[in-house]
C-alpha cells in the first residue's frame, strides 16, 4: 500500500506493526520540515503512541513550546511528534489544538485504540474500508484498493453523482466499500468494538445581523490572514505563491511579499488559444510587488500529453477542468519551489461567487411577489434586453427551489441532460437521488438568507470534494505542497460570524476586497467580472484533445461497459467539434471521468 | 493624605464644585458606568454634580444612588454623534449656571465640553482614559489630553496608548496618573456549591468586543474538558456576538459545557463568584492599532471573592493582574497555553487558594474609597494648579 504512495511522499517510508493487535499503520514522506529526522510513523518514548500523519500542521513551534513546557522531550524537529505528544496529553481533543491541514492515524497501544482525525476543511484525504470489524484506511483510494483488489468495482449511482456534480460527492466514493472521513471528522477504532466517528469541528452556523464596525473587522481580519501567511512560509524549504491574477491569490502574494524575509517568487499559468489570458494581471501585480515571477505556459500540444496523465491519476475521477493549469504550474514550479501558497477557499469563505448575490435576489423577488405578478414581470424583463443580468437570471430560473436552482447554476443544468446520455447501465437509477442527497448535506435553510445557507453547502460539499481535491491531488502528482492561505481557523470562523450582507457588499467577497492594498490590481476594463478560473476547454476538445476525446469513443471503458451511450455522446462530440455550440460542461467531465475509468480498470492512457 | 483642601477662590465655605461628565451612567451596565457612579458616590471633599444621558429606569437609580444627578433626555432615534453632541451642548449649558471649578470628564467624548467650559468659566479639566475609545479615536484622545490639566489612567497601558496618540498628533498631554479601577468587597465571599462535582470556570463582561477572548475560551475549552471532564464554562453578560459564539460552541462540539447566562443582576453575579473555582478573560490585543482592555474591572472583582484569574498578557490585564501571584496570565491567542493554565488552577487546589487569598488581599488594597481618595488627592492637585497658575 505505501508504494502506490509514492509520489505523494517520495523522500521516506515507514511501517509500524503492533505484534499483539495486528494493527499496523505506514506512512510515505514528503519531506519538508525537519528534512532527515522526520522519519514516520513515529513513537512516543517508550513506543506505546505511534503516529502517521499526512499533511502539515503550521502552529507546531508553537505546540512544541508548550509541550516541552510541560515536560515532554522531542527527538525530531518536524510535526509528526508533536502530534504524539499532543494526544498524550489531551487524548482525541489534541486536534483542536491543530492549526493546519491533516489527517493522520494514532495507534495507543495501552487503550489499543486506533484514533484517525482529518482537518477542518477536508484539505488532506483519508479513504476507509470496513469488514468483519477490521478497518482499512490510507490517504489514497488507489493504494486501499491495491490491498483489497475485490473491491475495485464502480457504483452507478456514484458515477451518476459524478457526471451531474463533475466530481465525487463525499463522503462516499466511486467504490461502493469505501468511504471518507469527513472534513472535521475524527474516528476511533477498538477491536471488537468497530468505528465510532464525530465531527469535531464545523463551521459557524447562526449568525445573526449585527452591526460590526467595518474598520475594525478588516482590521482583526488582516490580523489573522498575516498570521495564516505567516504560519504557512514556515519550511525548510523555498516557498512560492500561485498568483492568478484574481483577488484572493493577489492578496496572497501581497501579504506573503510582506512576511517573506526573502524575495518572493510567484508563478502563474496561461494559455496559448482561447482569449482569456490573466497572466498579464497576474504580472503587473507581481511587477508591484517585485516578485521573482515565472510565467508557464500550457500550450495545445502540452495539453494532449498532459489530460490523459493528470486526469487518470486524481485518484477519483475529477472534472473540474482547473486540474490541468494547476498540475501545470505545480510541475513547472516544483524545481523552484516545494511548497507553494494559493487562494483556494476564499470564494466559498467569503462569499465570492457571484451566484451567492444573485439567488439570494432572486429568493427576495420571489418571497415577495404573487405568483401571476412573477408571471408577468418575468415576460416583461425577458422582453427588456437592457436589465441587467441578475435580475433576468433570477427570472429565468424562478419557480425552482433555490438549491435546485443553486445545482443547475454551479453544474450547468447536467442534470436535466442525464437521460440521453446514460447507457443501460446507469439507466435505471432514480433520477431524483442526486438532489435528495444534496438537499439532505445543505440541512434546512430555516428561512435565513439563501446566500448564507449556499455558501455553507459550498463549504462542505463543493471545497473538500472538488476544490480541495483538485490542488491536493494536482500539486501531490508533483510532489509540491500547495497550502491553501485562506483555510485557516480563525479566518473561517470569523467569516462564519458575520452577516451576509457583509460579505455580500459591493460585488462580494468585500472583507477580502478591503484587504487588498489599494492600486495593486489592475483595474478590469469593463468593470469586475470573475473570469479568474476560465480555462479554455471547448477550444482545447475541439483541438488537441479531439483525438483522446475518439479514442475514447472507440474503446473506452464508459462506452465498452455501457455506462454512457456511444452514439449519443459521439453527436454531442461531433456538435462541438463543427458547430460553434459548446458542450464542454458535459464533454469535459466525460473525458475526464473516461481516462480515470481506464486506468481503474487497469488500462494506461496511450 | 489630603492636607488642605483649598477653598474656592473668594467664595466662602463648602466644598469645590465638582462637574462630573460622562457619556455612561448606571443603571445601564458596563465598567465606565460602575467607574463613574462609584467615584461620583465616594468624592468626599466634592460637592459633586454627575451630567449624564437619560436612560430607562434612571429616575429610580438616582433618587437612591445619593448624588446630584443631571440627565440629559435626547429625541428617540438620533445616532450617536448627535447624541453626544447634545450632551456635550448641555453640559456646557448646565456649568454656566453650576459653575463648577473643576470638571472630571469620564470619556473622551465629553472633552470638548471640558475645554469649552474651561475656556467659559475657568474651570480646571481632568480628562480619564480608559483604552477602547484611545485606539477608536487618537485624535480626540490627544486633544483630551492636552487640554487636561490632569490626566487619569487605569493602567500603564492605557498611559502608552495617551503618549502614542498625543505623539501621533502632535500634542503635549498633561500630567498622566495610573489610578487602577476599584471594586467592592463582600464581606461573605465564601465559596458557594450547589453544583457538587462542577468545576465552574466564570467570565463576566458584556460580549461586544471579540478582543475579550470568548472564542478564545471556546478553542480552549475541548482540550480542557480532555482533563477535567467535569468543567463548565459559565458566560455572564450578553452582546451582540453571542449568537456567533453560541454558534462557534456547537461547532466545536463543547456547547453541553457551556452556559451562556446574558446579562444577570448583580445578586446572581456575585452567587456565580463564589460559585466559581476560577475567573478567565483572557483579552487580546485587537487588530490594526484598536485598543484593548484597559484594566478590566472583573479581575479585581474575582479577587474580591478570593478567586484566582486567567487573564491575557497583554494591555491592561498586566496592570490588574500579577503573573503567579493572583492569576496566571498567558499568551491569550494560544488556546493550549490558555487551557493549562485553567487546568492548572483547576487541579491544584492549593495554588488556585493560593493566588485567591492573594487577590483578595489586592481587592482590599482597591476598593472604591481607596481609588476615591487617590482620585480626589489628582483633583486637589489640578485645582492646586488653578490656583497658582
Amino acid at each position: 500500500m505505501c508504494q502506490t504512495l509514492r509520489h505523494r511522499g517520495p523522500d521516506d517510508e515507514g511501517i509500524h506493526a503492533d505484534a499483539v493487535s495486528g494493527v499496523s499503520i505506514g506512512a510515505r514522506r514528503l519531506a519538508i520540515m525537519d528534512i532527515a529526522g522526520g522519519h514516520q510513523p513515529l513513537s512516543n518514548e517508550n513506543g506505546t503512541v505511534w503516529a502517521a500523519f499526512n499533511g502539515e500542521i503550521y502552529n507546531h513551534p508553537t505546540l512544541r513550546e508548550d509541550l516541552r513546557r510541560r515536560g515532554h522531550v522531542f527527538q525530531t524537529h518536524g510535526d509528526t511528534e508533536v502530534l504524539v505528544h499532543l494526544y498524550e496529553e489531551y487524548g482525541e481533543a489534541m486536534v483542536h489544538a491543530l492549526e493546519g491541514m491533516f489527517t493522520f492515524a494514532i495507534w495507543d497501544q495501552r487503550a489499543q485504540r486506533l484514533l484517525l482525525a482529518r482537518d477542518r476543511f477536508g484539505e488532506k484525504p483519508l479513504f476507509l474500508h470496513e469488514e468483519n470489524g477490521e478497518l482499512l484506511f490510507a490517504s489514497e483510494l488507489t493504494s486501499l484498493l491495491e490491498v483489497r483488489p475485490r473491491l475495485r468495482e464502480l457504483d452507478p449511482a456514484a458515477i451518476d453523482a459524478f457526471f451531474v456534480f463533475a466530481y465525487v460527492p463525499g463522503p462516499g466514493t466511486v467504490v461502493p466499500g469505501v468511504r471518507q472521513l469527513p472534513p472535521g471528522c475524527l474516528l476511533s477504532w477498538e477491536r471488537g468494538r468497530g468505528c465510532e466517528e464525530r465531527a469535531w469541528w464545523s463551521p459557524p452556523e447562526r449568525p445573526v445581523p449585527r452591526r460590526d464596525e467595518l474598520r475594525s473587522l478588516i482590521a482583526e481580519a488582516k490580523e489573522l490572514l498575516s498570521e495564516a501567511v505567516r504560519t504557512r512560509l514556515v519550511a525548510d524549504v523555498p516557498v512560492g505563491v500561485f498568483l492568478s491574477g484574481g483577488v484572493d491569490s493577489t492578496l496572497v502574494a501581497a501579504v506573503a511579499a510582506q512576511e517573506s524575509s526573502t524575495r518572493l517568487r510567484t508563478f502563474t499559468v496561461g494559455y496559448d488559444v482561447g482569449g482569456v489570458n490573466e497572466t498579464e494581471r497576474a504580472r503587473i501585480v507581481a511587477d508591484r510587488l517585485g516578485s521573482e515571477h515565472h510565467e508557464v505556459t500550457l500550450t495545445q500540444p502540452e495539453v494532449a500529453e498532459r489530460a490523459p496523465l493528470v486526469l487518470s491519476r486524481m485518484d477519483q475521477p475529477l472534472g473540474d477542468r482547473a486540474a490541468l493549469p494547476l498540475h501545470a504550474v505545480s510541475e513547472f514550479a516544483r524545481p523552484r519551489v516545494t511548497v507553494a501558497l494559493g487562494g483556494e477557499g476564499a470564494d466559498e469563505l467569503f462569499g465570492g461567487y457571484p451566484r451567492y448575490r444573485w439567488l439570494e435576489r432572486a429568493r427576495r423577488v420571489q418571497a415577495a411577489l404573487p405568483g401571476p405578478a412573477l408571471g408577468s414581470l418575468g415576460w416583461m424583463l425577458r422582453r427588456a434586453a437592457g436589465l441587467p443580468r441578475a435580475a433576468r437570471a433570477s427570472m429565468r430560473l424562478a419557480p425552482t427551489p433555490v438549491l435546485e436552482r443553486n445545482l443547475d447554476w454551479v453544474t450547468a443544468e447536467r442534470r436535466h441532460r442525464r437521460a440521453p446520455l446514460y447507457g443501460p447501465r446507469l439507466a435505471a437509477l432514480d433520477d431524483t437521488r442526486v438532489i435528495s442527497d444534496l438537499a439532505s448535506c445543505a440541512g434546512e435553510l430555516n428561512g435565513g438568507p439563501a446566500a448564507r445557507w449556499l455558501m455553507r453547502l459550498d463549504q462542505r460539499h463543493y471545497l473538500p470534494d472538488d476544490v480541495l481535491v483538485k490542488t491536493d491531488r494536482a500539486s501531490m502528482l508533483v510532489s509540491l505542497e500547495l497550502r491553501s492561505v485562506f483555510l485557516h481557523a480563525g479566518l473561517a470562523e470569523l467569516a462564519g460570524s458575520l452577516d451576509t450582507a457583509v460579505h455580500l457588499a459591493g460585488s462580494g467577497k468585500a472583507l477580502v476586497h478591503a484587504m487588498l492594498p489599494e492600486g495593486l490590481l489592475p483595474e478590469r476594463r469593463g468593470g469586475y467580472r470573475k473570469t479568474a478560473f476560465r480555462v479554455p476547454a471547448a477550444e482545447w476538445l475541439r483541438g488537441p484533445l479531439a483525438p483522446t476525446m475518439q479514442e475514447q469513443l472507440a474503446h473506452g471503458t464508459l462506452y465498452e461497459e455501457g455506462w454512457f451511450d456511444r452514439a449519443a455522446v459521439g453527436r454531442l462530440v461531433q456538435e462541438h467539434a463543427a458547430t460553434g455550440a459548446d458542450h464542454s460542461d458535459q464533454l469535459w467531465p466525460l473525458l475526464a471521468l473516461g481516462l480515470w475509468a481506464d486506468r481503474f480498470h487497469g488500462r494506461e492512457p496511450a | 493624605m489630603v492636607a488642605s483642601r483649598p477653598e474656592p477662590g473668594g467664595r466662602s465655605g463648602g466644598r469645590p464644585r465638582l462637574l462630573l461628565l460622562t457619556p455612561d451612567y448606571p443603571p445601564s451596565p458596563g465598567g465606565i458606568q460602575v467607574v463613574s457612579h462609584r467615584l461620583a458616590a465616594a468624592l468626599a471633599g466634592f460637592e459633586t454634580t454627575v451630567l449624564a444621558p437619560a436612560s430607562a429606569g434612571a429616575a429610580e437609580f438616582d433618587a437612591h444612588s445619593g448624588v446630584r444627578t443631571l440627565r440629559v433626555a435626547s429625541p428617540g432615534a438620533l445616532p450617536g454623534p448627535a447624541r453626544i453632541g447634545l450632551l456635550n451642548a448641555a453640559a456646557l449649558a448646565r456649568a454656566s449656571m453650576l459653575r463648577p471649578q473643576l470638571t472630571l470628564s469620564m470619556h473622551i467624548v465629553m472633552s470638548p465640553a471640558a475645554a469649552a467650559i474651561a475656556r467659559a468659566t475657568g474651570a480646571r479639566a481632568v480628562q480619564y482614559f480608559h483604552a477602547e475609545e484611545i485606539g477608536a479615536r487618537p485624535r480626540l484622545a490627544a486633544f483630551a489630553a492636552s487640554n487636561a490639566t490632569a490626566s487619569i489612567v487605569v493602567s500603564e497601558y492605557t498611559a502608552g496608548l495617551v503618549r502614542e496618540a498625543s505623539a501621533r498628533h502632535g500634542k503635549q498631554p498633561g500630567t498622566l496618573h495610573v489610578i487602577g479601577n476599584g471594586t467592592d468587597v463582600p464581606e461573605d465571599h465564601a465559596p458557594f456549591s450547589d453544583e457538587p462535582g462542577r468545576a465552574t470556570i466564570l467570565t463576566v463582561g458584556r460580549i461586544e468586543e471579540r478582543y475579550k477572548g470568548h472564542d478564545a475560551m471556546l478553542r480552549a475549552l475541548p482540550l480542557v474538558l480532555a482533563k477535567v471532564p467535569e468543567a463548565q464554562w459559565v458566560v455572564v453578560g450578553d452582546g451582540s456576538l453571542r449568537p456567533s459564539l453560541e454558534a462557534l460552541a456547537k461547532g466545536l462540539g463543547v456547547d453541553h459545557a457551556v452556559r451562556f447566562l446574558g446579562a444577570v443582576s448583580d445578586e446572581e453575579r456575585n452567587l456565580w463568584l463564589r460559585r466559581a473555582r476560577l475567573v478567565a478573560m483572557p483579552s487580546r490585543l485587537p487588530a490594526g492599532g484598536f485598543a484593548g482592555e484597559g484594566f478590566g474591572i472583573v479581575y479585581l472583582e474575582a479577587g474580591a471573592y478570593g478567586k484566582p484569574v486567567v487573564a491575557g498578557n497583554v494591555g491592561g490585564a498586566l496592570d490588574a493582574v500579577s503573573d503567579g501571584e493572583t492569576g496566571l496570565l498567558v499568551d491569550p491567542t494560544d488556546p493550549l497555553a490558555l487551557a493549562e493554565a485553567i487546568v492548572r488552577l483547576l487541579r491544584d487546589s492549593e495554588l488556585a487558594g493560593r493566588l485567591g487569598a492573594n487577590g483578595r488581599a489586592n481587592a482590599l488594597a482597591h476598593t472604591w474609597p481607596h481609588v476615591a481618595e487617590r482620585v480626589e488627592a489628582v483633583l486637589l492637585g489640578a485645582l492646586d494648579r488653578s490656583k497658582t497658575g
